[in-house]
């Protein structure tokens, strides 16, 4: 074996770091690319049952509610604010807001679960009477369970947080939270505009 | 790097005492609980290899069952039940659980070794994608046992595995064992991914990053956008077709068979690519290592690595072509599937012309590489000739196609890959397989394979379709089918001297030392087997084959910490020094939510309501892990967002 | 009997056609190719440098550039070249004649059910697993599947199409050679798969006239009593509720058509040919002969039996 030179010392680079220099970051991204594009297949096969179909909603379906599904969108909507509010403090280190923060993160976005379940039923059809209801279903409940997963974790960091004294990385992976959290609320938008808006127009 | 200073010689005992303090943080815990906690990244590799290696030789003992079933005519050794079962299982086996873990157990096990990283992205996520995939394996073959095993194939076409034409628990079994190697196949991707882009050695910049690398990071983004397809059709369509009555496959209500097929397809097609791929990245370092010279034309290599990676994605259709599909689509499907034969026959050119500019070895591992050519070129010469329509119309479905496709796989996946054990084997075990035995293997493996499909491409001319059970007299198919049938136990005798070989040398091979090729990649930088840490220094790298360099001296990064599980990371063009990353400890919890994703999607065919409860305990063993993943608490030194540097508490 | 080799229709002769020139091509790569490759191994070409690596001169390499290039550039052309045959084959194959004699085909797990259909529904003709169509002209089948998918394919006659529920798909052919062609269910079908076979019975036209018109035609009411009593078998035992037979009030679409049940060579969708033992042994215990069949088996007496048998014999 050749002898070795030490030709970079790194001791110095900093061991905790935000959004891309971290790999919580990219593994959040990952996961959201996959998550995202299962979302999309869906959305496709969505559109593809619709060719079979005269009309859409099929005969005798009335249209979907849009009164609980656009206050669901507004909450969630509104829900990015603590939770961008979360990230900014993370990316300030100011343990303090963050630990506030997660707790208004958290309060704000529970409804939007409970409020989901009305959101299947504002569908207006069943799972089993037609392939139309199958796929809205499975579309919606499919981001159910990412907005399911997603606030169990900012109710997660938020006991972490006011648990103990977390090491400061914490801040970093707060701010993941955060980044997955926009991820999930803006995924709903064209999933809302598709299955709530989109059979009044197509 | 330059606001680092430069330091001197390491002194060696320097080094050893490094290396000590360095296998105490990381080595993986004693004993049965340290065992079940493990997330040595090697150790999980290795658990990976073994374990799809077991089910490869499953899944050739169900097929040698089949071959002794269709030796002759009118054969009464398996029933039709039975068989369809076998077949099924068979096709799952070698798809699911052996080909596509087997590729990322390789790349799982050598990818941060040949970055030169001391472990893996995520550890821990690794370790859990691994359970998941037991789970998986173990279900399978329960059910099998069970008499429970899917019998419509491994495609598992609607709506005859729909709850119409299947009732019972067979289907379920296959559509959740899917869901296991999904969720194991996206772990291994994301850890893949984030592994080449962030933990590179420094110096390790996009065009020095060697080729195997490359094909396992392409693999990695082809299996983030082709598992969530086959998520999306067997785990939420046709589970939920079968669990609770939705209606995506069935006809009567609006829904649609060939919807299944897209979305199968669309992963399917990619799927082949996501073995073969990997498999010829295996190629290129045995190329390279017994002709002692760079491989002729890196750029041109990676980019037909990409650029198949693209093509493979749009070309499900010609799966489709005996469907009623409009005819100006499938044209556009046949040019695609022509068009992919450029990129490989660009690698193949350049794998000769490598040959051409050096003096071979012909080592085992070389053997290998001549017999994937042999064979391979004949599987993508009928892809070819199975692109066009009209053909494809005439051999779909038949034996030709199953001859086709093994030519593929088995020329395309597996002799690669017994290339690669012959190759690789020293840095998995420290010792040597035996050259004899490997010769021996090795003629075996490759008369049994073209003695086994080659006559399957006439049988299929002659009218004979795959997945059949029986067949009568009067067809004439016997002889053929015979002569198959004598391959494929010569198959099966190759294999079994493989094993004796693979037994035999891990306990008394040769050993094999640091670099017994003298190969130019990191991997053989370091101990044969390599330590838990993998390099007592991170070397750097000036060249795309650091082993190769005159210099008297190997550069090396110093200032990591060694009490505790600390890594470079390194930005993702340059592979810059960037900052250090602690890696996590083992833990229980990977394997506890594993077992409760198993309980959750295994429960979800008996009961709708297991889900929920698989759900809520899941969660649970979410919260411990991340609880369990908080480190301890010291002064860290923090790189802001906005280019501050603080050190905190 | 069945080989893609022996073409017996244009459409099946231009694809043989193709792939033979595809087959030529093909093997000359194969071994071209494989036998470059050995050259390549077996000949030392490089020369060792002072790195103690292998190195060719840099002319050499620009040499090898140029003929990997080209080799990539012939690749192409020979992929363009099969693309140009191809299509111009396709386009042969995608013709839609304007009249064509139509045969409905429906695929049941596991037999095939043929329909001849006519304007006129006394003229229609119903049959099962066995095709007659005239030589020379053009016939379409009109392609449903009845529960899951099933794939037609006669290798000598043309390629091959899906029957998929919920699609109509349509396959066109013109048999240029009489005889009798064989082909069974390409795509798996379930437990049966293997036993889903079909004839299609090429005759001259006038003969396939003379069949069509027989077809429609049920035969004469039986008078001798062993025949009556295997009719009243046939019609008290069970056969009726899933059988029809012309001309009788068995009407029942489960099975196959009876009505001139002993015109066809064989039973059981091609498993066995059409003798009288076959036929008793079959009715006997149809699961025996192919495990897990749809047709249950009839508890008969000896003598029900030979008379059940001896009626259906007489459905010429």
């Amino acid at each position: 074996m050749k002898p070795l030179r030490s030709s970079a010392d790194v001791s110095a680079l900093p061991s905790v770091t935000f959004g891309p220099r971290s790999l919580m970051w990219w593994g959040t991204l990952g996961f959201m690319t996959i998550e995202g594009w299962t979302t999309a297949l869906l959305v496709g096969s969505y559109l593809y049952l619709r060719q079979n179909y005269h009309g859409w909603p099929p005969l005798r379906t009335p249209n979907p509610s849009l009164l609980i599904p656009s206050i669901n969108l507004a909450l969630m909507l509104v829900s990015i604010v603590p939770a961008w509010m979360v990230a900014r403090a993370g990316k300030r280190l100011d343990e303090a807001a963050v630990k506030k923060w997660l707790v208004i993160s958290s309060i704000v976005s529970v409804p939007t679960l409970v409020l989901r379940w009305y959101e299947l039923w504002a569908l207006n059809t069943r799972w089993d009477t037609t392939a139309y209801g199958s796929a809205a279903w499975t579309i919606v409940g499919f981001h159910t369970s990412l907005l399911l997963l997603d606030i169990c974790d900012t109710i997660g960091l938020a006991i972490f947080f006011h648990a103990k004294k977390l090491p400061i990385k914490a801040c970093s992976d707060a701010a993941d939270n955060s980044f997955y959290w926009y991820f999930t609320v803006g995924i709903w938008v064209p999933i809302y505009l598709i299955v709530y808006v989109g059979p009044r127009i197509f | 790097m330059s606001n680092l200073p430069v330091a001197q010689l390491l002194v060696e005992a320097d080094v050893a005492r490094e290396a000590a303090a360095l296998d105490a943080t990381w080595r993986d815990k004693s004993g049965v609980w340290g065992w079940l906690c493990a997330v040595e990244q090697k150790t999980i590799a290795r658990r990976y290899i073994i374990t799809t290696f077991l089910m490869f030789l499953a899944g050739g003992m169900e097929a040698a069952l089949m071959r002794l079933q269709l030796a002759r005519p009118e054969n009464a050794l398996i029933g039709p039940d039975r068989y369809n079962q076998l077949f099924t299982v068979h096709g799952t086996t070698m798809m699911f659980l052996f080909a596509v873990p087997m590729m990322q157990a390789m790349g799982l096990y050598l990818v941060p070794l040949m970055v030169g990283a001391r472990s893996i992205a995520f550890p821990r996520l690794n370790a859990f994608g691994y359970w998941n995939y037991v789970v998986g394996v173990v279900f399978l073959y329960v059910s099998l046992f069970i008499n429970m095993g899917p019998d419509t194939g491994w495609t598992a076409y609607v709506p005859l595995s729909g709850p119409a034409y299947s009732p019972g628990h067979r289907v379920d079994v296959w559509a959740q064992v899917v869901t296991f190697t999904e969720i194991s196949a996206l772990c291994g991707a994301v850890n893949l991914i984030v592994t080449v882009f962030k933990m590179r050695a420094p110096g390790m910049s996009l065009n020095r990053i060697p080729v195997f690398v490359w094909a396992q990071l392409v693999v990695a983004f082809m299996i983030v956008f082709a598992m969530p397809a086959v998520a999306t059709g067997s785990t939420l369509m046709l589970a939920l077709d079968r669990a609770v009555n939705t209606h995506w496959f069935n006809p009567a209500e609006g829904g649609d068979a060939l919807l299944w097929q897209h979305i199968f397809w669309f992963f399917g097609h990619p799927e082949v690519y996501i073995i073969f791929l990997p498999a010829i990245g295996m190629i290129t370092p045995i190329v390279e290592t017994f002709c002692r010279r760079a491989v002729f034309g890196y750029t041109a290599m990676v980019m037909a690595n990409i650029t198949t990676a693209f093509f493979a994605f749009g070309l499900w259709v010609h799966h489709m072509f005996a469907t009623p599909i409009p005819e100006l689509g499938q044209s556009l499907f046949t040019a695609a599937s022509m068009v992919i034969a450029v990129p490989t026959g660009i690698q193949i050119f350049c794998w000769i012309a490598t040959l051409w500019g050096g003096r071979p070895r012909l080592t085992v591992p070389m053997l290998f590489v001549l017999g994937f050519l042999f064979t391979f070129i004949n599987g993508g010469i009928t892809g070819v000739m199975l692109a066009s329509v009209a053909f494809d119309k005439e051999a779909h479905d038949t034996f030709f196609v199953v001859a086709h496709l093994h030519y593929v796989l088995i020329g395309g996946g597996l002799m690669p890959l017994f290339g690669a054990f012959y190759f690789w084997f020293p840095k998995l075990t420290g010792r040597l397989l035996n050259t004899a035995l490997g010769k021996l293997h090795f003629w075996l493996f490759v008369i049994g394979t073209n003695v086994t499909f080659f006559p399957m491409h006439i049988l299929g001319l002659n009218g004979m379709p795959r997945r059949i059970y029986t067949y009568a007299e009067t067809t004439g198919w016997g002889t053929l089918n015979m002569l198959a049938t004598v391959g494929a136990l010569t198959i099966a005798l190759s294999v079994l001297v493989f094993l004796i070989n693979a037994v035999r040398s891990w306990f008394s091979g040769e050993h094999a030392g640091d670099n017994p090729w003298d190969a130019a990649g990191l991997e053989w930088a370091t101990t044969s087997p390599p330590p838990s840490y993998n390099f007592v220094h991170t070397p750097v790298v000036r060249s795309r084959h650091p082993l190769w360099e005159t210099t008297v001296e190997q550069p090396v990064v110093t200032g990591l910490r060694s009490d505790r599980r600390e890594i470079l990371l390194t930005t993702t063009f340059d592979a810059q020094p960037d900052s250090r990353h602690v890696g996590p400890d083992g833990s229980i919890w990977p394997l506890y939510v594993a077992l409760c994703m198993g309980l959750l999607f295994i429960g979800s065919i008996f009961s709708p309501y297991s889900v929920l409860a698989g759900i809520g305990i899941s969660l649970i063993g979410l919260f411990f892990w991340g609880w369990q993943s908080t480190q301890d608490v010291e002064v860290e030194r923090v790189a802001l967002p906005d280019g501050r540097m603080v050190d905190r508490l | 009997m069945h080989s893609f080799f022996d073409p017996a229709s244009p459409q099946a002769r231009a694809v043989a056609g193709l792939w033979w020139w595809m087959f030529g091509v093909g093997m000359v790569i194969w071994f071209g190719v494989f036998a470059v490759a050995m050259y390549a191994a077996r000949q030392p070409h490089g020369q060792r440098g002072p790195d103690d690596l292998e190195h060719v001169s840099p002319e050499r390499h620009r040499r090898m550039e140029r003929v990997v290039a080209g080799a990539v550039f012939a690749t192409i052309l020979i992929l363009c070249a099969f693309l140009v045959y191809d299509f111009s084959i396709g386009s042969v194959l995608a013709m839609h004649p304007k009249r064509a004699l139509t045969i409905d085909v429906v695929g049941h797990q596991w037999w095939w059910e043929i329909t001849y259909e006519d304007p006129n529904p006394s003229k229609r003709v119903g049959t099962a697993n066995e095709i007659h169509v005239p030589v020379g002209e053009l016939v379409q089948f009109k392609l449903r599947a009845a529960d899951v998918i099933h794939s037609i394919w006669a290798p000598n006659l043309g390629g091959k199409k899906d029957l998929i529920p919920g699609y109509v798909s349509t396959l066109w052919f013109k048999a240029d050679t009489a005889g009798v062609y064989r082909g069974q269910c390409t795509e798996f079908c379930g437990m049966q798969h293997a036993q889903m076979a079909f004839y299609i019975v090429a005759e001259p036209p006038v003969k396939f006239a003379g069949w069509l018109a027989a077809g429609s035609i049920p035969n004469p009411p039986p008078t001798d009593s062993l025949l009556l009593h295997g009719r009243d078998v046939f019609m008290q035992r069970g056969c009726a509720s899933c059988h029809s037979i012309g001309g009788t009030d068995a009407r029942a679409t489960v099975g196959p058509d009876l009505t001139h049940f002993k015109g066809r060579a064989a039973i059981a969708a091609g498993s066995l040919s059409n003798t009288r033992a076959n036929l008793t042994r079959w009715i006997q215990n149809p699961s025996a002969l192919k495990p897990g069949v749809r047709m249950p088996a009839l508890e008969l007496s000896p003598g029900e039996m030979n008379a059940l048998v001896s009626y259906l014999e007489t459905l010429k």
